[in-house]
């Protein structure tokens, strides 16, 4: 099941813009490994769900995937073969705003080489560029 | 644990601002900032490949030496990342006396399993990476190293086994891992018929 608030205070969004890079959520906080967009885009319910089964299949239940992304803003499309004009039309889906450095998923519980290949197939799924990115430094 | 301090050749920057530390930058220096102890704050830069190096390799503590000057003794204070969160861009050096005592982020080292963790399907979950310690400058630990070998399922902060001189100023009971159970039959099936809508769904 796609990811989608319980509630908001308004059904419908303007649109907006993708400007600058990620200045929160840019690193690995709660896994050992990441997976870091290098684009901005917006990132549908369905594209993380389909990510994270992706993984999921692939680990076969071994570490822990943390989605650090949530879709909250409601994306509308007019019906096909509707006439210009009579308003906004219904949410269609929901979407995640990602800009570059956002990091999507992380991984916790499994070695470098086997998180790696799981990003392989979560970035497959992803329509934006991604990277593979550890824990910075703490001091 | 303690080890040798590094000692780091220092230059001053006279001009500040963006511009300036972008050059510095691309020309392989790391711009800093020296503060503490009642002197006046220095703007400086350090070669960037070397402190990231030691950085790396857990060092907090480095010997400053500034235009081929006396060394100071300083603490890595603070570490400014750019914009993808994981390259270092400015560094801030605290002046410190050896046997002061400060607050440092420790990271810790994981080696072997706990018992409950080797059952097939049992995932290790780690909740921590670093822990914070309070110890003197000279007592600095690079890294703590944890065996979870002698441990059933859960680590508790108060479990580790710290240096001499060395104490946790992370809440004893916070967990630093724990031993995750495999995903029940009612989910299981859940989560098997999400798949399969998402697979319909894609093609």
């Amino acid at each position: 099941m796609p990811m989608l608030p319980k509630r908001t205070k308004f059904r419908k969004q303007q649109r907006g813009k993708l400007r600058g890079n990620a200045t929160r959520g840019n690193y690995v906080a709660y896994g050992d490994f990441g997976l870091q967009s290098l684009e901005a885009h917006w990132l549908t319910a369905r594209q993380i769900e389909a990510g994270r089964i992706a993984a999921q299949h692939f680990l076969r239940r071994q570490g822990k995937i943390y989605i650090r992304v949530f879709p909250d803003k409601p994306v509308s499309k007019k019906p096909l073969e509707t006439r210009m004009g009579k308003g906004k039309a219904e949410a269609e889906y929901w979407a995640a705003r990602i800009k570059p450095g956002t990091v999507l998923y992380e991984i916790a519980g499994v070695n470098e080489e086997l998180a790696k290949q799981a990003f392989a197939r979560i970035a497959q799924k992803m329509p934006v560029r991604c990277r593979f990115v550890g824990r910075r430094l703490a001091v | 644990m303690s080890h040798e301090t590094p000692t780091l050749p220092a230059e001053r920057r006279e001009r500040h601002g963006s511009r300036y530390a972008q050059r510095l930058r691309k020309a392989g220096r790391l711009p800093a900032i020296v503060y503490g102890h009642g002197s006046d704050p220095m703007s400086i830069s350090v070669d960037a490949k070397e402190t990231l190096a030691h950085l790396h390799h857990g060092n907090h503590v480095f010997n400053l030496s500034v235009d081929g000057g006396d060394t100071e003794t300083c603490l890595v204070k603070d570490l400014q990342f750019g914009y993808m969160g994981d390259d270092v861009i400015h560094v801030d050096f605290a002046r410190v006396n050896l046997d002061e005592k400060v607050r440092v982020l420790i990271h810790l080292d994981f080696h072997g399993t706990p018992a409950a963790g080797k059952k097939g399907g049992f995932n290790v979950v780690h909740d921590l990476a670093e822990i914070e310690v309070e110890c003197a400058v000279r007592n600095i630990p690079e890294n703590l190293r944890v065996d979870l070998d002698g441990f059933e399922d859960i680590v508790h902060v108060s479990d580790l086994t710290l240096p001499d001189g060395v104490v946790a100023t992370t809440p004893g009971e916070t967990l630093v891992i724990h031993v995750q159970a495999p995903v029940g039959a009612s989910d299981e099936e859940e989560d098997g018929e999400d798949d399969a809508g998402a697979e319909t769904s894609e093609g």
